[in-house]
């Protein structure tokens, strides 16, 4: 007993590990201010055999790094799931949260263990035809989208508002601490600038619903809807770690209490032991080891290469049989939409730089955020409904809130999944993401006789995009005034939107980039 | 101005640059009334002709004291690497800082307000390596710290600027010479946009009355101008090296408009071809007339 006490200590002190591994390469997704990151920030997703599997299956190629989800799938197989239980930095958040529930209940063992498989199967066949929606309930991608575009800019605006508030009052002696403090959480824990993204109100309360789940039962989302759960639950049907109970069993219940995945099911009530065989359904199972240290008689352990003793797992066939209808007709549903056409697509849908063609990109893309996290201006915002629901959270650039750095290559650094790709600076300063025009009736120098120009000095080409004419125009008082007019050179434009976001017209510019000559589309063309 | 207009003119000046002027370093020592109004040094360390620059002009002990804070302010302000000549040259910075702390300073700080990604330019310029590595402060700009100030000038009357610049005993103002799409060139003087907050670029409408207020406003006690290497065109980024001119001189002086003057006829244009230096020159802010400046010229 004393020794199965450690193996839960060590499994905690895993999780534990892991989830600050994670943290910490999630703060490293930021600019330093050289070109490469220097950090393996993207790791986590790597090792994501959900990920892995989906865009393999829904892009039709192999792409990347793979030895790390490989790893991971061979680790299910012969260990079941431990991924979740001892690495999935999700699955320690909600067993942290799970905590704060007071009575632990016996697990309901209703059917409800089922739904996580369904959508398994939902996902998969929307793969199958081709479309990529893994990301919006992978717990990995969740979490990183989570905590980007919502959870850390929570926690950055909390830390400066307090910070700024001792500032602004400078009390004696306790601001001057508070600076010092700040300065070191600055450093270490804080983004340079405050990141705010657009939805990233209903990103985190989608994550407060999925955490506060734990409340209704402990790890709920662990239990009943993580794909990954599913796909690692289907791995480890045959694994060779394996619990088995011995004959001094009395069906007390106290395993049941502390089990993190529903896998321990109930005796017949009475005392009496229903069979054994069937009392432990090893796909559900975390490998959490909390059934080990409470069982009275000693009779629960785990080892290698036993019998083979759990419940079948029975998802019903009429069940999988709508799961494989629904993804077949979600498919259609989610392309009838004529933002395909030529020339109809959002104009405003100006994708990162090497970002692949919009078909394969929303293949390719699984939402996770980092592109976002990394964006070096928080000019990349998740998408609402600019690309289709298919591509809802993907990256879009908005100019008005931040533009692309014109050396700058960290979203493609950081893709996980190659829908962004990693460019070189010669590659980046040849790639246009869209086009800059003119609105002249807003343009200072055109509309207002007033001197401006601003575009030209930050327009970042060389030679620059953004040229001007000297003309002679009259004011009001009929004085002659001799002004620069800005002109857009199409050819040379890359579309970074600097211009866009330094005009001093601010609220609705007087120059704005469209994705019009984008160079990852064929057709959204305009030059001959 | 065209090409041939300037290589004709950076021959030229070239050529005035290379007069010898062995003695220059004991007249320094003869007293402040045989001082240069302008020292003009050239020579292949943009460190060592920073030195002689400064020597020229009575050392460094005449700008700055014992115990002072110093903000040294260079233009950090493009996310250029130093051979693109759109930020001030490093090694001629971390030169200013090393001077500055051997005159006694406390402490010698450097920031500027960019344009692109503060984190980029800091390190893409290697500013903020070199300027740390000879013991300065080296900061970003803190939002918290611009405050409206009464800058009471004849268009700007206030503006938040950067209280760090404000609250220093000493300036030592440290541009890079570059052409400007609006202000023509992008000299000392306009190297104050970059303690400005606020929405900065309206000041583009009037560019040259508000450079004249901030210039007057701020009063550096010194103006190293940086033309070790100029940009010639496409300028203030540049991102050509077709576009940029090695030079290898700097040009030193307290008086604003007299280091503008000089800069802009390195251009091969007259020395009154700017507006803020005329606009300077009559508001009293300093002279444009550099016939009749003392000026130092020193090839080392």
């Amino acid at each position: 007993m004393k020794l199965h006490l450690q193996v839960k200590n060590i499994r905690r002190f895993s999780q534990a590990l892991f989830l600050i591994l994670f943290l910490w390469l999630f703060l490293q997704t930021e600019s330093k201010g050289a070109n490469e990151l220097g950090y393996p920030v993207k790791i986590f997703l790597d090792a994501d055999p959900l990920v892995w599997l989906t865009t393999i299956i829904a892009s039709r190629t192999f792409y990347g790094v793979f030895i790390l989800a490989l790893t991971v799938i061979i680790a299910t197989i012969i260990l079941g799931r431990v991924f979740c239980g001892w690495i999935c930095p999700l699955g320690t958040l909600h067993h942290l949260a799970g905590n704060l529930k007071k009575k632990t209940a016996p697990n309901k063992n209703t059917g409800l263990y089922r739904t996580k498989y369904l959508l398994l199967i939902f996902i998969l066949v929307l793969a199958f035809l081709g479309i990529q929606l893994t990301g919006i309930l992978d717990p990995l991608a969740l979490l990183i989208r989570s905590l980007s575009l919502s959870l850390y800019p929570m926690f950055s605006y909390a830390l400066r508002s307090f910070f700024d508030g001792v500032f602004a009052y400078n009390i004696p002696l306790i601001t001057g601490g508070s600076e010092f403090i700040y300065s070191f959480l600055k450093r270490a824990v804080l983004p340079f600038n405050q990141p705010s993204f657009l939805q990233g109100i209903s990103i985190g309360l989608i994550f407060f619903l999925i955490l506060a789940l734990n409340l209704r039962e402990k790890r709920f989302w662990c239990k009943y809807l993580c794909p990954l759960g599913a796909l690692l639950g289907i791995l480890s049907r045959y694994a060779l770690l394996k619990r088995s109970v011995s004959e001094d069993c009395d069906g007390c219940g106290a395993c049941l209490r502390n089990c993190q995945g529903g896998a321990c099911l109930l005796g017949s009530p009475g005392g009496a032991v229903m069979d054994k065989a069937k009392a432990w359904k090893n796909a559900e199972c975390l490998m959490c080891l909390n059934c080990d240290d409470p069982c009275p008689k000693n009779a629960v352990s785990f080892g290698f290469s036993r019998k083979p003793a759990s419940a079948a797992l029975d998802l019903g066939k009429r069940r999988i049989f709508s799961s494989v209808l629904a993804g077949v007709a979600a498919a259609p549903l989610l392309r009838i939409s004529p933002l395909a056409k030529i020339g109809a697509s959002e104009p405003t849908l100006i994708r990162p730089p090497g970002a692949l063609g919009e078909e394969m990109f929303l293949k390719r893309c699984v939402k996770c955020g980092e592109c976002m996290k990394v964006c070096i201006t928080g000019g990349l915002q998740p998408t609402f409904l600019e690309a289709g629901l298919e591509g809802i959270w993907s990256p879009v650039l908005v100019p008005r809130i931040g533009y692309c750095e014109y050396r700058c290559t960290l979203c493609g650094q950081v893709c996980p999944t190659g829908a962004i790709r990693k460019l070189n600076l010669e590659e980046k300063a040849a790639t246009k993401i869209g086009l800059a025009m003119i609105d002249k009736g807003r343009c200072l120098p055109f509309a207002h006789t007033m001197s401006c120009i601003v575009c030209e000095e930050v327009c970042p080409t060389s030679p620059k995009a953004i040229w001007f004419e000297e003309v002679r125009l009259r004011d009001r008082q009929g004085r002659e005034t001799i002004l620069k007019q800005p002109h857009v050179d199409l050819s040379l434009c890359v579309g970074c939107g600097i211009c866009e976001t330094k005009c001093p017209v601010l609220g609705r510019p007087a120059i704005t980039v469209t994705n019009l000559g984008e160079s990852r589309s064929k057709d959204n063309q305009l030059l001959l | 101005m065209n090409r041939r207009d300037f290589l004709k003119n950076a021959v030229m000046s070239g050529a005035a640059l290379t007069i010898p002027l062995g003695m220059a370093p004991f007249l320094s020592l003869a007293g402040g009334a045989d001082r240069p109004d302008l020292a003009v040094v050239r020579g292949p360390s943009p460190a060592r002709i920073t030195r002689a620059a400064v020597n020229e002009l009575g050392g460094i002990r005449r700008f700055v004291s014992r115990g002072e804070i110093v903000v040294v302010k260079p233009n950090i302000g493009w996310d250029r690497t130093p051979e693109y000549a759109a930020n001030t040259n490093p090694e001629v910075v971390a030169e200013i800082v090393r001077l500055c702390y051997e005159a006694g300073a406390k402490k010698v700080k450097v920031f500027d307000h960019p344009v692109s990604d503060a984190r980029r330019t800091y390190k893409q310029s290697g500013i903020a390596a070199a300027a740390t590595a000879s013991g300065a402060l080296v900061s970003f700009v803190d939002e918290r710290k611009f405050k409206d100030m009464a800058i009471k000038g004849q268009l700007l009357k206030t503006w938040p600027l950067y209280t760090e610049i404000v609250e220093a005993d000493k300036i030592i103002n440290v541009p890079i010479a570059k052409v400007h799409g609006i202000a023509t060139l992008t000299l000392g003087m306009k190297n104050w946009m970059g303690i400005m907050g606020g929405s900065r670029g309206r000041i583009h409408q009037r560019i040259d009355e508000s450079l004249v207020d901030l210039a007057r406003f701020v009063r550096p006690s010194l103006v190293i101008l940086d033309a070790v290497r100029i940009l010639v065109d496409n300028g203030p980024q540049g991102g050509s090296l077709s576009d940029v001119r090695r030079l290898d001189t700097v040009i030193a002086g307290t008086d604003q408009v007299a280091v503008d003057a000089f800069g802009t006829t390195l251009f091969g244009m007259k020395a009154d071809a700017l507006g803020c230096v005329r606009i300077g020159h009559s508001a009293g802010l300093g002279n444009m007339n550099i016939s009749r400046l003392r000026i130092k010229r020193l090839t080392i």
